[in-house]
């Protein structure tokens, strides 16, 4: 069947708007939507198509491709919305998915894809509203401290409340940190590999999408039927428990038990003290409620109040502030924070300067220790000393990173790839393929993953899932190998769709094809499959137009000094897996 | 036995839009936020609580009364029966309700809770529910003893046959 005969809108169309002109205009892609479906699939195809070779990331040419995907508004838990541009933080694969409300807002706006392209001379906005689409002066909201403040300027002066997305960034992707996010809604982020240093060399500073749209499935009781038994697999069984509960920071102590959670700039695998940090105790004393994406039952966005005095006459100010794992990894253990108001403090910072949290706190933890070894000299980081578990120091490093005083605070923006070059201690800065590491050292499967992954997020391919298997039982190098190629393949399909990842057992192959034949798309499992590797294909012809070569590939030697979990790694071993992944995927 | 929709709990509204969707999905055979008769609302994004707006099943309904044409009758157990074929679109039942609970659908046709309770077999986080009442609409004294602890121990306790308990098999 083609996308001209079912009745859902938006299934053909790409919103183009030129922030150079301020012009807009749509294209009919049937072709594209029929063979990839939507989400990375379409994405990826049209950054091949917009693409002139030698594009800066952040010159005006380069785009900016958001797409949904045929499920998003449809069925519960498909949320996500992918973000593709070219990373300034690596100059690669910029891919970074988030949730929140865009998702549905777009598709019920009937824009599915929108592709952002030129650059504005003064600070813009953009809002789609259904069909139309505006540009506005935001130079007033430009320069303020914080991204939350620009969301509350926004919902007074936008109508569609309940029915729109908000994405905008805040000082650091104005100032171009390189690893600047963009926020979306409250609590949801495009944070990975520096969106939000796009949208600020764009002078963009948000875009507002509202959608109130009506979609038609072509046979209404077989889609009431499927979305019944998906909404019963997800809240009725265990599949998604863990996320519903206590969420992803349920892994800081089991982690931490298997001496896989990064300390103190991944010295060490564990740390003292765990249990302050745990999702346990953050549950228990700071955790007030959870809020969803639209369109999820779940509601793992786990919200923290915390409450501080500020006088003696007992007056308190409270801030509600989201935390999950990776936050409390990176700006917990890994700068040797044990106290549970220090991370929620420091994470709250980072909302509102709007930086990507991992990297921001792997830079500061290679910081620290360059500072520890003498080789960065208090002067230059301009009378502050950083150490483990000083919550005050990084406080004012956060905000001398985005405020770039000095050549040392600037090189700390570009990321810790950039200022190790500089500065030296490449061998302790734990990044992969430029970008900074999320929270696991479990073994060969994870530096695997992160190494060939798309974009060295553990999101490409949960390599520290294969590490979890190999834990449990043993296997060969080179099941871990098929093990990452598998998942990738999958969460390609995945990401067309675009399904939250934390749902990635409720969408087995077998729903996608129902749940697709349910609103009039046929493709059968065999083809599912051939198109995640079709977009292995394009995504790796991306990645080496964007400058990617195995060749060029160095791992930091701190991976192989630290015990992880399935034991020390030797670079030897990780070399041949390479290698041996190399040759099973032709690349 | 008379029944009507209550928020029974709006502090537990997770924002994830079930009902909604559940309510157009049964109604007006679409995919939509658009046409649901209960409008799940955020008050200046989701740092503070959701507002679920529902029709408060009023014993003596001022839509109705605002109908010029007669589409709006008393239901049984609070709110109104409507009659779409006599619907002229005048909006005067939105004026009236100050809830905020009604809105005219793309045919200009009012949008109006019928307090059938699907939304309520879609809420995961019981927020709201089905209550009885009595046929005028009035609400019911029907229990007297103390009241039930909903702590996490009890028998009580919220959803328990929601969210199972059971680890997905291997997975981070």
């Amino acid at each position: 069947m083609t996308t001209e005969q079912y009745a859902i809108p938006g299934l053909k169309n790409v919103l183009y708007i030129d922030l150079t002109s301020q012009s807009y205009h749509i294209e009919e892609r049937p072709d594209l939507y029929e063979k990839y479906l939507g989400g990375i699939g379409i994405a990826t195809n049209l950054m091949l198509e917009e693409y002139k070779e030698g594009t800066g990331p952040l010159d005006p040419e380069m785009p900016i491709i958001f797409s949904t995907g045929p499920l998003s508004g449809v069925y519960p838990t498909c949320t996500k919305t992918v973000a593709l541009f070219r990373s300034p933080l690596n100059g690669e694969l910029g891919e970074s998915y988030a949730g929140g409300h865009l998702a549905m807002s777009m598709r019920y706006s009937g824009y599915e894809t929108i592709v952002i392209k030129g650059s504005s001379r003064y600070p813009v906005y953009v809002t789609v509203h259904d069909d139309k689409v505006t540009f506005r002066d935001a130079s007033s909201i430009w320069n303020l401290s914080s991204a939350i403040d620009v969301g509350q300027v926004l919902r007074r002066v936008e109508p569609g409340a309940g029915r729109r997305s908000i994405v905008r960034i805040g000082p650091a992707g104005e100032k171009g940190i390189a690893y600047a996010s963009v926020n979306v809604d409250t609590y949801r982020h495009f944070g990975r590999l520096g969106l939000g240093t796009v949208f600020g060399a764009k002078k963009l500073k948000a875009i507002l999408v509202a959608g109130n749209r009506e979609i038609k499935s072509p046979d209404h009781n077989a889609y009431k039927k499927m979305y019944g038994k998906l909404y019963e697999t997800i809240v009725k069984t265990g599949l998604m428990e863990k996320y519903h509960n206590l969420g992803t920071s349920e892994n800081i102590l089991v982690l931490n038990e298997l001496k896989g959670l990064p300390t103190r700039n991944l010295q060490a695998t564990s740390i003292e003290s765990v249990e302050n940090i745990s999702g346990e105790n953050f549950a228990e004393k700071y955790l007030i409620r959870r809020v969803s994406c639209a369109g999820c039952p779940i509601g793992c966005v786990h919200v923290a109040m915390l409450k501080r005095s500020f006088s003696k006459a007992h007056e308190y100010e409270t801030l509600n502030i989201s935390y999950d794992f990776e936050l409390i990894y990176a700006l917990g253990s890994n700068l040797g924070v044990t106290d549970p108001e220090a991370v929620l403090e420091l994470i709250d910072a980072c909302e509102k300067t709007g930086v990507d949290i991992i990297s921001m706190g792997v830079v500061l933890a290679w910081a620290t220790e360059m500072q520890q070894r003498g080789k960065i000299s208090t002067e230059e980081a301009l009378g502050l000393k950083l150490s483990w578990g000083d919550k005050a120091a990084y406080l004012r490093a956060i905000e001398l990173v985005v405020k770039a005083p000095n050549e040392f605070y600037a090189a700390l923006g570009k990321g810790v790839d950039y200022a190790s070059k500089k500065y030296g201690g490449e061998e302790f800065a734990i990044q992969l393929g430029g970008l900074e590491i999320p929270g696991y050292h479990t073994g060969l499967g994870n530096i695997l993953g992160l190494t060939v992954g798309f974009r060295h997020s553990h999101l490409d391919n949960a390599g520290y899932s294969a590490d979890q298997k190999a834990f449990n039982q043993p296997i060969s190098d080179e099941k871990i190998v098929d093990y990452i190629i598998d998942e990738e393949d999958r969460r390609s399909v995945l990401n067309c769709m675009v399904a939250c990842l934390f749902a990635r057992n409720v969408y087995t192959y077998e729903n996608m094809v129902q749940a697709l034949k349910c609103i009039g798309i046929e493709k059968t499992e065999e083809e599912l499959k051939e198109l995640g590797k079709d977009i292995f294909r394009k995504k790796y012809e991306l990645k080496k137009k964007f400058g990617f070569r195995f060749e060029n590939f160095s791992i930091p030697k701190r991976f192989f000094e630290t015990i992880s979990t399935t034991g020390k790694l030797e670079e030897e071993r990780v070399r041949k897996a390479i290698e041996m992944y190399r040759e099973k995927r032709g690349v | 036995m008379a029944k009507r929709l209550k928020v029974a709990n709006p502090a537990r509204c997770i924002g994830c839009y079930s009902c909604m969707m559940a309510c157009a999905r049964t109604w007006y055979d679409t995919i939509s936020l658009k046409n649901s008769r209960i409008n799940i609302q955020t008050r200046g994004g989701i740092e503070t609580p959701y507002a679920a707006i529902v029709c408060h099943a009023c014993v003596d309904p001022p839509c109705m009364r605002a109908c010029p044409v007669g589409a709006l009758t008393k239901r049984k157990g609070g709110g109104v029966n409507f009659n779409k074929e006599i619907c002229k679109g005048c909006g005067n039942c939105i004026e009236a309700c100050i809830v905020g609970a009604i809105h005219l659908d793309a045919e200009n046709k009012a949008v109006i809770c019928k307090h059938c309770g699907v939304c309520t077999k879609f809420c995961p986080h019981d927020v709201l529910e089905m209550i009885e009442v009595e046929d005028s609409g009035e609400l019911k004294v029907t229990d007297t003893s103390p009241v039930e602890d909903t702590g996490p121990e009890s028998p009580t306790a919220s959803h328990k046959e929601l969210y199972g308990k059971k680890e997905a098999e291997g997975e981070e």
